[in-house]
């Protein structure tokens, strides 16, 4: 068996699919390519797949990572040709196996980079001075209750630009171990930006980064 | 025509499983629209129930063989979603395409059960359609149906421009290439449904004028067009191994409720159990032939990426080539880590030894159905397994390491008495016994019986389409008698609430003056009747009382052979002489033979073919 990692772009047409049922159809897409997928050992075998710090319904992406392990051994080039034809909305971009845990190794994952689109009327957006902000406080629901989180200490980076019927907002954000979703950073955008609000808006992840500030494939 | 996706794609996140609204799965059918008969497949439920429908996936295979049609998926918008689409006048739109159904040619509905009426008005308002088919003028698209439940059209007949009867496979071709003639021609709506009328197994409500009798029972349904045939039969494949089975099946991204493969290995029922609809119009069983199936478990399996394939059919056990293959399944399943699944199977050496070879580990549960409690009453339903055949059976299942049975029984059975229902909990204590029977180290731990009823409804076209329900409080009586007769901790007892039945039992035998119940009740917020949180029990009793319609006319009323029955034109091939005859031995507790031990004379070997032949 190897393990391989895959670097995929995750498309409008399968940006509603939650987690579960990505990692499913995923399965179902390998099958229908033909590529001997190992499965699990035990009672009910079952595909190894992990994906990198799976997204929220509705986003897309360009720069995401699952893990997979194959009873053959195949190179880069015919996984990307024997994968893209079958599951439509999703691209493999490139493919590696992974010859220690070390390699590709998804807790490296530190950052990730999103473009994010908002719909509004407001103009004269000032980015710098929210992230020019000595702390973020955001309110943050958990198991005991509502509590105030500073997440300035998640937000590395942030800048816009007017667009059409809108803005179009760039962060970098924590992701892996603390995540920081750029929802929650739009909203702290409008609770510190009097007369900001915002309807429909899409999230674009670009890109999923390590400690150097690589991607890691 | 408007698409809607880039507006709909800005609340999708907003609303529960947005997959279901997004179409773009594997295999579903992508063409240019431009110049192509439009047709919209309209399920009456959500999209997992409706994905689960293999005649929707056949009917939507054989449409888009042909470059002159494009056939689309929709199906009902859960309550959220319909809010929002409400909120934003976005109408309902075709999976495929995102485009607005309501300027395409056909609005095709499959109706699989009495309680989705008001799903179909739902979907026809959210499509900007009139609902009466009266008020549809030159232009609109032609709303048509079919599916079991449209074997008696009646209830539904104000909303719906034609009808097709039985299996759709060439009919709905037909109606297409009369469309297309037609379409050219520059004639009216009225002179296409005159057209399509000619084909077998057209119906056109307005082309048949009911009279009543001062008793309310139907005096009368007479052509009212030339072209209106007297009697609508049924039609059917009648090749059935050579009928186009689709290669490729839509993939969902979410869960849905049969998510597997489904080949369906025959049509029709040899058992002719008497409470059974689906068991008499589906008839002459046909068969497809093992190879024919193999064939296309290895395209399916290639096509869809699915890692579980069932078998469909009434009675798997039936099937003539079964060892065959379930042999050739076996060898890719295997292989190929795919489960198999085998519904509907009899317990007997060769099957038991198959489900051990299918599930290798784990035992899930086995479901038997007596469906009734004593041999008298199984007697009088036909169904023809004895209190022996059940218990050997679980005594080889209890051995087999399964632990988890289901024993399923239907109340209010014409002909039952307290005795019978009795009789349930004896059953359930005698399977139990079979348990205990097996010596301790040579069965699984944790015995768990579960007792199910639900509650008889008598359908049309079936040997107790005379009878009359039984009413809510004789079935809450019985299934307290039976709650109370249930003396061990080892067997539990579910029972599903009468509410449903009773409504049921109003339309399975309803006539055309039932329309505007259903108006009414949809008026009144009704739809989704069949989900428990969407179900307004007092919306439709109100909806009887504001049109004067008395439910228990239609549901709790016995009826003479000689009345005239409200889908006494139509016909399954079955004859009523033969209904009759089945009746009567109901009665007297006789039973009738399979269609392999004996004919019997029921009428659908004027088909020509299937197991009357063989």
């Amino acid at each position: 068996m190897s393990d391989y990692v895959l670097k995929y772009s995750r498309g409008e047409e399968i940006k509603y699919i939650s987690h579960l049922d990505f990692v499913r159809a995923f399965a179902r897409a390998v099958r229908r390519s033909g590529l001997a997928m190992t499965y699990s050992q035990g009672f009910n075998p079952h595909p190894v797949i992990s994906v990198a710090s799976p997204m929220s319904v509705g986003m897309t992406g360009d720069g995401e990572y699952l893990r997979i392990g194959f009873d053959e051994e195949y190179s880069p080039d015919e996984i990307i040709r024997r994968l893209n034809d079958v599951f439509p909305g999703l691209k493999i971009k490139a493919a590696a196996v992974r010859n220690n845990k070390k390699e590709y190794d998804f807790a490296s994952i530190e950052a990730a980079d999103y473009t994010v689109f908002a719909e509004t009327g407001f103009k004269g957006l000032n980015t710098a001075g929210f992230f020019g902000l000595n702390e973020i406080i955001i309110p943050k629901k958990s198991k005991s209750g509502v509590r105030d989180t500073d997440i300035k200490p998640f937000l590395f980076n942030i800048s816009s630009e007017p667009a059409e019927g809108g803005y179009i907002i760039y962060m970098r954000v924590a992701a892996g171990n603390s995540n920081l979703k750029p929802d929650t950073v739009l909203d702290a955008m409008k609770k510190y930006t009097d007369g900001f609000e915002y309807g429909y808006f899409t999230v674009h992840r670009r890109a999923l980064l390590n400690k150097e500030g690589k991607e890691l494939l | 025509m408007r698409n809607v996706k880039k507006e709909t794609d800005k609340f999708l996140r907003e609303v529960q499983k947005p997959t279901r609204y997004t179409g773009g799965e594997v295999n579903s059918v992508i063409k240019d629209p431009e110049g192509k008969v439009r047709f919209a497949f309209c399920f009456p439920d959500t999209y997992e129930i409706g994905m689960s429908h293999l005649g929707m996936r056949i009917l939507y295979h054989i449409l888009n063989e042909r470059e002159d049609v494009y056939c689309e998926r929709v199906f009902a918008p859960w309550t959220d979603m319909e809010e929002k689409m409400r909120e934003r006048g976005i109408r309902l739109f075709a999976l495929e395409t995102g485009h607005e159904i309501t300027g395409f040619d056909f609005i095709g509905f499959t109706v699989q059960y009495e309680m989705c009426c008001t799903n179909i008005l739902n979907m026809l308002d959210l499509a900007g359609v009139p609902l009466l088919a009266s008020e549809r003028g030159e232009g609109c698209p032609f709303v048509c149906a079919g599916g079991p439940c449209a074997y008696n059209p009646e209830p539904i007949a104000d909303f719906v421009d034609f009808f097709m009867m039985g299996e759709g496979e060439e009919l709905i071709c037909e109606i297409i290439d009369v469309y297309n003639r037609w379409k050219g021609s520059g004639g009216s709506r009225t002179e296409y449904l005159s057209e399509i009328a000619k084909l077998e197994g057209i119906y056109v409500p307005s082309f048949y004028d009911v009279e009543y009798n001062d008793d309310n029972t139907v005096k009368c349904i007479k052509p009212n067009n030339e072209n209106a045939k007297p009697v609508i039969k049924k039609r059917i494949m009648l090749d059935f191994d050579k009928a186009t089975a689709p290669d490729k099946i839509i993939v969902p991204f979410g869960e849905i409720v049969h998510d597997r493969i489904m080949l369906e290995i025959f049509r029709g029922c040899i058992r002719g159990c008497r409470f059974c609809q689906a068991g008499y119009i589906y008839r002459p069983v046909r068969e497809r032939q093992p190879e024919t199936l193999l064939c296309l478990a290895d395209r399916l399996i290639d096509s869809s990426g699915y890692d579980e394939i069932s078998l469909s059919s009434l009675s798997t056990s039936d099937y003539s080539g079964l060892k065959e293959l379930t042999g050739g399944l076996l060898e890719r399943t295997v292989e190929k880590k795919i489960g198999l699944s085998l519904p509907s199977l009899r317990i007997d050496n060769f099957s038991l030894e198959l489900m051990n070879r299918v599930q290798a580990v784990r035992k899930s549960g086995i479901t038997f159905a007596p469906e009734a409690g004593t041999q008298r009453l199984r007697n009088v339903i036909n169904k023809n397994i004895t209190e022996e055949n059940i218990l050997n059976s679980v005594s080889m299942v209890f051995g087999g390491g399964w632990t988890n049975i289901k024993l399923y029984f239907m109340i209010g059975l014409p002909y039952e008495t307290e005795e019978d229902v009795a009789g349930i909990a004896e059953l359930a204590e005698k399977v139990l016994h079979k348990y205990f029977e097996i010596p301790k180290e040579s069965r699984a731990k944790n015995i768990n019986i579960t007792v199910s009823t639900s509650s008889f409804v008598p359908k049309p076209f079936t040997a107790f389409q005379w009878e009359a329900q039984d009413t809510r409080e004789s079935l809450l009586e019985k299934q307290r008698l039976l709650k109370g007769a249930i003396k061990s901790r080892k067997i539990r007892y579910i029972y599903h609430d009468s509410k449903t039945s009773f409504l049921e039992g109003v339309f399975a035998r309803g006539d055309r003056r039932l329309g505007k119940v259903i108006y009414a009740a949809y008026k009144k917020g009704c739809r989704f009747d069949s989900w428990d949180e969407c179900f307004k029990f007092d919306a439709w009793n109100e909806a009887f009382e504001e049109t004067g319609i008395v439910p228990e006319f239609y549901n709790q009323r016995k009826r003479d052979y000689s009345e005239v029955l409200p889908w006494d034109h139509i016909s399954v091939g079955v004859t009523k002489e033969f209904f009759i005859r089945e009746s009567e031995r109901a009665k007297d507790a006789r039973t009738t033979p399979n269609c392999r031990e004996q004919c019997s004379g029921c009428g659908v070997k004027s088909f020509g073919g299937g197991v009357c032949y063989e």
